[in-house]
């Protein structure tokens, strides 16, 4: 691929003298711009015939990875730079520094220009202020008019002060403002918040800050310290109220400060912002269909296996699941296997078949290792295995199903490798996973299996909440397959709008959306710093994590919880719901314990175990923790 | 519009050919209203033959991806059709990243900076945002961005070099030298200056530094620090710090500093600005050019970048993408480099360049307001009594060792009448000048008609 310079480039050579077709003189142009010169007519004289040269290619894996295991930390080097002073030694810190002089300020109004310069030449109205951006895409009421320009005495300094305003020209107000928000003036300087934008800096800052730690651990995973925080919540604070005018400051405020490619903050403030964006406008399931459609277009076997791989191997966020999953898993098999081959000593000519109905969302990242245990740790005949693996899809997708045919290939040949008998099918299910048809599986395989696993890893909150009490109805509907074990892993947030399932009226609330927002918040500040933490720098990987929480966002934000299937509830929440339908809790072994805790030894600091709390009697499982924040919950359950 | 233009345009076709099918294409009273006196329309059109015939090619068609749907989503900005640019956002942002390939990174931050318009034109609110807390972060953000630009791309110190060899060459002989920055920043620059001065046989007597910027606090270290170094080479200095826009000084007198009285007569001003497009420096150019002409400096130095800031959305926008796709071109691609590497990179783009991309983008463009601004800053300061003085002899010369000792390929310098360009690959990124006011007793003619 070249470069869009020197497409442009090119491209200038076959056009030196664009011809602008004449046009009208439209109203809103004050100044003609009589002698502009094409900014290409002059410059490209020749093609330019440099090229970049050739990119090398990253090294091509094609191992199929089968460990969860990452080799090494040493992405976390933040030498600090070396290369910078040409001159003089610039300290960071010394630009920092509190009190000082006073706001600057200045409401001169700028001079009528034709008075002082005539029109003939480089000056320019910019006809931004005068035609386009009209705000008439809300919904909300008109605002009541700004207030006039503050006066010169600068606000106190320790509350935050947004710009002065340089009001646009008069004619501005004439054009298309008369929407839902005047065009706005924010002299008010009343947001009550104080915001510290100190901290995070050092982490995103220009060549590796040394002050990471000390942010991170201030910082926390929580948000709570987070600016980006204090204004969404805010903000969100405000849409509840209808407050419109509030709405529109600190949104203004939240797109001047947020980028999807900043820090943890910026991130946090770039993809809530465009939820609440598309809550006001009333598009959320529009433009999380865009969102999702454009992630479909352009994703390949290949990116998403590097994403996943990468995941793994720098947080034990999605292995930690895998590993408590497999470890239950296996031995509830051999149990059965061997339970199978002394009951029956004349079937001992057929292995014992095992079957997996795999509900997740992980693209089998999980079962390399659970083949491989299968093979070393089988006392005799290895069993016979098939996986059912089930993928959610909101709308039939041909990336998801090439994505499923290359998996299928590799898991097929990685078996045969390790001498596991196998067979493996995929069952593309679009839309809500309860009304997945179980029973038309054929999971028993004519009453052939020996034993049934169900692994839940992200998948029972594809169970949309909701009237009728769905997710308890379906929990209950796997019940009803009498499987050997299921394991139930889910991301431990509280993002259900009522502790009963609640009917779409009650998730509408506005109490139910400053609930979700909330939590919403606190759960993906902690993903997002973790992942902030854990990935280098500059990772493509980890935008694409990023992207697809961003997705959750605007579903949570901005859509109808009776569609969302990014409702996560806690594994306290989950824990009941399988008690209830009649599971009781397998506690993982020590074998299966100290796995996970090895596990996590081999990543960066930051991560814990965590037992549930004594104060919930129903509680199963066990947590990974991010700085002592739950964030993963793993359990097994039996009839 | 700008889509049905593409469909029609055969994939096999030229580009001259689909150009001028698209010329010939039927004008929407939309679109004649950005186009007065542009060529707007041209240079979209233009890009548009290119995508259609390019497309063919293969390779290149990510990047050609990239270019059609940015400029389709510029487009719906420009006709404010605000839903439809909505649609074209996500792909953009999927196609495009901040760590890849150059075409990818600039389109990562125009895409950005799409986002952010299309916000702030529902919310109806333009204005840069200027909490205290944040400017001090920011500054310093941008102070570190700016040493690994230092080191990345031979910008920072052209312009430097450039401006310093002005200041030696125009003041050789003075001994009380008077330095006003209009955008202080670190004050980076002028160690170097300190450095040349202090190795003469005959120091200056006296050496003052007034320098503008938005944080009293960053001023006062900028400050310290030069009086530091200053001190360290035996040099006598006293900085002045103004917190402020240069436009909004009313007194020619408050620049000049307390001691202006007695010093005047023997002591020689420089004012020295160099331009970008992080934030607006002088708060109203005309103020500006007002208070130059009361201040007739002894020199004026100016390093500006060629690229407009005023004019039309899409004009605007058109022009910095090739620009900015200049800018990341030069920085290189170097997948593999190492990983320290690449996060200076990515540091300088997002603290520098993507930030000036959000500005250009932005409502108002890089003032973020209507105000009219001097768009070629040699015509303002002819008028206001000024002509340029050459840089053919030291700073060019200096510019040219300055490339020489780098190996960063692809660099241009031009001299063109009296300014010096810097360019890559043909493309001027930019321009060194320096100015004196006219003797009305002499009646030197003017060098140069005019300058691009």
């Amino acid at each position: 691929m070249d470069t869009l310079f020197r497409l442009v480039s090119l491209h200038q050579h076959h056009h030196h003298h664009p011809q602008a077709p004449p046009a009208p003189s439209s109203p809103d142009q004050h100044h003609h711009h009589h002698h502009h010169q094409s900014p290409y007519s002059s410059r490209s004289t020749s093609r330019s015939t440099t090229s970049t040269g050739s990119r090398s290619s990253p090294a091509s894996h094609h191992t199929h990875t089968h460990h969860y295991y990452p080799h090494s930390h040493s992405h976390y080097n933040n030498s600090s730079n070396s290369s910078g002073s040409y001159y003089y030694y610039y300290d960071p810190a010394a630009g920092a520094g509190g009190g000082g002089g006073g706001y600057y300020y200045d409401h001169h109004q700028p001079a009528p220009y034709q008075e002082e310069c005539g029109n003939d030449h480089g000056f320019y109205m910019d006809e931004d202020f005068s035609s386009s951006s009209s705000s008439r895409h809300f919904h909300h009421q008109p605002s009541s008019a700004a207030p006039p320009a503050a006066p010169a005495n600068p606000p106190p300094a320790s509350s935050p002060a947004p710009t002065p305003p340089q009001p646009p020209p008069a004619q501005s107000s004439a054009g298309g403002h008369g929407g839902l928000f005047e065009a706005a003036d924010f002299s008010f300087p009343q947001v009550d918040i104080d915001l510290d934008f100190s901290s995070p800096a050092s982490s995103s800052g220009a060549a590796g800050g040394s002050g990471t730690a000390a942010a991170s651990a201030s910082s926390g995973g929580g948000g709570a310290g987070r600016w980006a925080a204090q204004l969404l919540l805010e903000c969100a604070r405000a849409v509840a109220a209808r407050d419109s005018q509030r709405v529109q400051q600190l949104m203004w405020m939240l797109n001047e400060l947020a980028s999807p490619y900043g820090d943890v903050d910026q991130k946090l403030a770039s993809y809530f912002l465009q939820g609440l964006f598309a809550r006001l406008t009333t598009s959320g399931p529009r433009t999380l269909r865009t969102l999702a459609a454009a992630s479909d277009r352009n994703a390949s076997f290949e990116s998403t296996r590097r994403t996943a791989l990468k995941f793994q191997e720098l947080s034990p966020w999605t292995s930690f699941g895998h590993v408590a999953a497999n470890g239950a898993i296996l031995e509830s098999f051999l149990e059965a296997a061997a339970g199978a081959s002394s009951s029956s000593s004349s079937s001992s000519s057929q292995p014992p078949r095992l079957h997996i109905l795999d509900l997740s969302n992980t693209f089998c990242t999980q079962w390399p290792t659970l083949l491989e245990a299968l093979a070393t740790r089988s006392s005799d005949d290895t069993p016979h295995l098939s996986i059912t693996t089930v993928v959610p899809t909101a709308a039939p997708s041909a990336a998801a199903q090439r994505v499923m045919r290359e998996i299928a290939q590799r898991l097929e040949k990685f078996a045969r490798l390790m001498g596991v008998p196998f067979s493996f099918r995929t069952v593309h299910h679009a839309g809500d996973l309860a009304e997945l048809d179980l029973d038309g599986l054929d999971l028993r395989e004519g009453g052939a299996t020996t034993a049934l696993a169900i692994n839940c890893v992200n998948a029972l909150r594809g169970v949309a909440p909701g009237g009728a009490r769905r997710r308890d109805a379906f929990v209950a509907s796997l019940r009803r397959l009498e499987p050997r074990v299921v394991t139930v892993v889910e991301e431990d947030a509280d993002l259900v709008a009522s502790e009963s399932d609640a009917s779409s009226e009650e998730a509408n609330t506005d109490a139910a959306f400053m609930k979700v927002f909330t939590e919403g918040l606190r759960f993906f500040s902690a993903y997002m710093d973790s992942l902030e933490e854990s990935f280098p720098k500059t990772s493509n990987e980890r935008l694409a994590l990023e992207r697809a929480a961003g997705r959750a966002i605007v579903d949570l934000v901005s859509c109808p919880a009776s569609e969302s299937a990014e409702r996560r509830e806690t594994g306290a929440s989950w824990a009941r719901r399988m008690r209830s339908a009649g599971f009781s809790p397998v506690a993982f072994s020590d074998d299966v314990a100290d796995d996970v805790r090895s596990l996590l030894r081999r990543y960066r600091e930051g991560w814990t175990l965590q037992e549930p709390g004594t104060d919930d009697s129903a509680a199963a499982g066990v947590f990974l923790a991010w700085k002592e924040q739950p964030v993963v919950w793993t359990s097994a359950w039996r009839p | 519009m700008l889509q049905g233009v593409l469909s029609r345009a055969p994939a096999t076709e030229s580009p001259a050919a689909a150009a001028m099918k698209a010329k010939r294409a039927p004008a929407s009273p939309d679109e004649e209203e950005e186009g007065e006196g542009r060529p707007a329309r041209g240079k979209r059109q233009q890009l548009l033959g290119l995508g259609s015939a390019a497309a063919a090619e293969g390779p290149e068609t990510r990047g050609l991806r990239l270019l059609s749907l940015l400029l389709r989503c510029a487009e719906a900005v420009a006709m404010d059709q605000l839903t439809e640019a909505r649609e074209l956002l996500p792909e953009i942002a999927e196609l495009a990243s901040p760590f890849g390939s150059s075409p990818e990174r600039v389109a990562a931050y125009f895409g950005d900076a799409l986002c952010a318009r299309v916000l702030s034109s529902y919310l109806g609110a333009y204005s840069p945002l200027a909490l205290r807390p944040l400017a001090a972060a920011q500054s310093r953000r941008v102070a570190g961005a700016f040493q690994a630009y230092n080191a990345l791309s031979p910008l920072v110190k052209f312009s430097h070099f450039t401006a310093n060899q002005a200041i030696l060459q125009a003041l050789d002989g003075e001994d009380r030298l008077h330095v006003i920055d209009l955008d202080i920043m670190q004050g980076l620059q002028w160690p170097g200056l300190f450095h040349i001065l202090a190795s003469r046989p005959r120091k200056p007597r006296s050496l003052r530094i007034t320098g503008l910027g938005a944080s009293l606090d960053v001023l006062e270290a900028t400050g310290r620090r030069l009086a530091d170094f200053a001190a360290s080479l035996g040099l006598p200095f006293e900085f002045h710090p103004i917190e402020g826009k240069i436009g909004h000084v009313a007194d020619a007198a408050a620049l000049l500093g307390p001691r202006h009285r007695q010093q005047q007569q023997d002591e020689a001003t420089v004012v020295h600005w160099m331009h970008h497009c992080l934030y607006d420096v002088t708060g109203s150019d005309l103020g500006t050019v007002r208070l130059l002409r009361r201040l007739r400096p002894k020199l004026i130095t100016i390093v500006e970048q060629d690229l407009g800031h005023s004019g039309d959305f899409l004009g605007r926008f058109v022009e910095a993408l090739h620009y900015y796709s200049a800018l990341f071109d030069a920085l290189g691609d170097g997948a593999g480099a190492a990983a320290a590497e690449s996060d200076e990179r990515h540091a300088v783009e997002r603290q520098l360049l993507g930030a000036e991309i959000r500005n250009i983008v932005a409502v108002g463009g890089p003032k973020r307001t209507g105000e009219v601004r001097v768009e070629r800053w040699g015509d303002e300061l002819r008028r206001a009594g000024f002509r340029p003085v050459s840089l053919a002899g030291s700073p060019a010369t200096q510019a040219r060792l300055l490339l020489g000792m780098y190996p960063w390929k692809g660099y241009t310098l031009v001299e063109e009448e009296a300014c010096l360009k810097l360019g890559w690959k043909d493309l001027s990124l930019l321009t060194a000048s320096a100015w004196e006011p006219t003797d009305a007793a002499a009646a030197t003619p003017r060098r140069g008609s005019q300058e691009t």
